[in-house]
């Protein structure tokens, strides 16, 4: 009777979990392998494709806003020609913390459909909070995404300014990180930002 | 009673006063909030403040070295836009930091904060 006959899922569920009598287990293996690394390919190169200036400055939110005001900055055009782009400050570079960081970007989908930071006016009315979930998150990884290429190490007394190599060996010595002083280095800082000396 | 100034004379010296007043006003009228953003935004208070001597001098004590000369805001918005060498305590010259604005070359906001710095 055709009541009897079982459901999609549990016979979907009594196929996968035969035992293959037609296939060796090294070619079952083999597919798996080939299909793993075009998915796992793919999924990087989709991921690596939200990481382009290209793609942060798709929405007019970062277009408008911060992105004009990054490349007035020397992240943007400088003497030797390396730049610096969004995600290499904002993306973390490391697996886990970047998979981290992409499942919290979803929140920046759901305020684009809200329209949370669509205007000008908008988006200066939450610069403040923006920036502080920012740098409270470089804090946190004590500014990894700024020493992928700064390191205290690197710097060369002959070569940087007596003045601010001071500031930076002090700031080592006393286990400082650089957005503790360096708030701001790409974008403008909030009208509310008050400087720790001030 | 007649004055002693003629009708002229006293026309031309109450422009006069309206002109210095022009002048004097415009002088103070600087925006703190605006030079100040501009210092936060250049760390400038990295090496400055308003009322103590760090790396470099108080802006009270570079206001009263500039007070009553008149080539003052000249002489600042020199220093902080072109990189001369700036002195300090222990001897040793450095350039000093080009102030930045956005939108670049901005005048109007680098003699806004120098106006600033020269009444502390």
């Amino acid at each position: 009777m055709d009541d009897d006959k079982p459901g999609v899922f549990k016979r979907l569920w009594t196929f996968f979990a035969r035992p293959s009598a037609k296939y060796s287990v090294l070619a079952i293996a083999s597919v798996f392998f080939v299909v793993g690394i075009l998915f796992w390919g793919g999924f990087h190169t989709g991921l690596e494709m939200t990481n382009t200036l290209d793609f942060c400055t798709t929405c007019h939110e970062m277009r408008d806003t911060v992105y004009q005001e990054y490349k007035e900055t020397i992240h943007y055009s400088n003497r030797t020609g390396v730049r610096a782009i969004c995600s290499d400050c904002h993306v973390p570079r490391e697996w886990g913390p970047k998979m981290i960081r992409k499942a919290r970007a979803s929140l920046e989908v759901w305020g684009k459909i809200t329209g949370d930071i669509d205007t000008k006016e908008k988006f200066e009315a939450k610069r403040m909070t923006l920036a502080t979930h920012e740098w409270d998150r470089m804090k946190a990884s004590n500014s990894q995404e700024c020493r992928n290429c700064h390191a205290f190490d690197a710097m060369s007394s002959e070569l940087q300014k007596q003045t601010p190599y001071k500031k930076h060996m002090k700031a080592k010595e006393e286990g400082k990180t650089c957005i503790d002083c360096h708030k701001g280095i790409a974008h403008h800082l909030p009208k509310e930002y008050k400087d720790p000396d001030e | 009673m007649t004055s002693p100034i003629s009708l002229p004379k006293r026309v031309a010296m109450i422009a006069g006063a309206f002109v210095a007043c022009g002048f004097a006003a415009q002088a103070l009228a600087f925006d703190e909030e605006a030079a100040k953003a501009l210092a936060r935004q250049n760390k400038c208070l990295q090496c400055h403040s308003v009322e103590k001597d760090k790396d470099g001098p108080s802006y009270k004590k570079v206001a009263a070295k500039f007070r009553g000369k008149k080539d003052a805001e000249e002489k600042l918005i020199h220093h902080i836009t072109s990189g001369e060498k700036a002195k300090f305590e222990d001897g040793h010259e450095e350039e000093h930091k080009i102030v930045k604005t956005s939108p670049p070359n901005d005048a109007a906001q680098i003699r806004n904060l120098v106006q600033w710095v020269l009444a502390q």
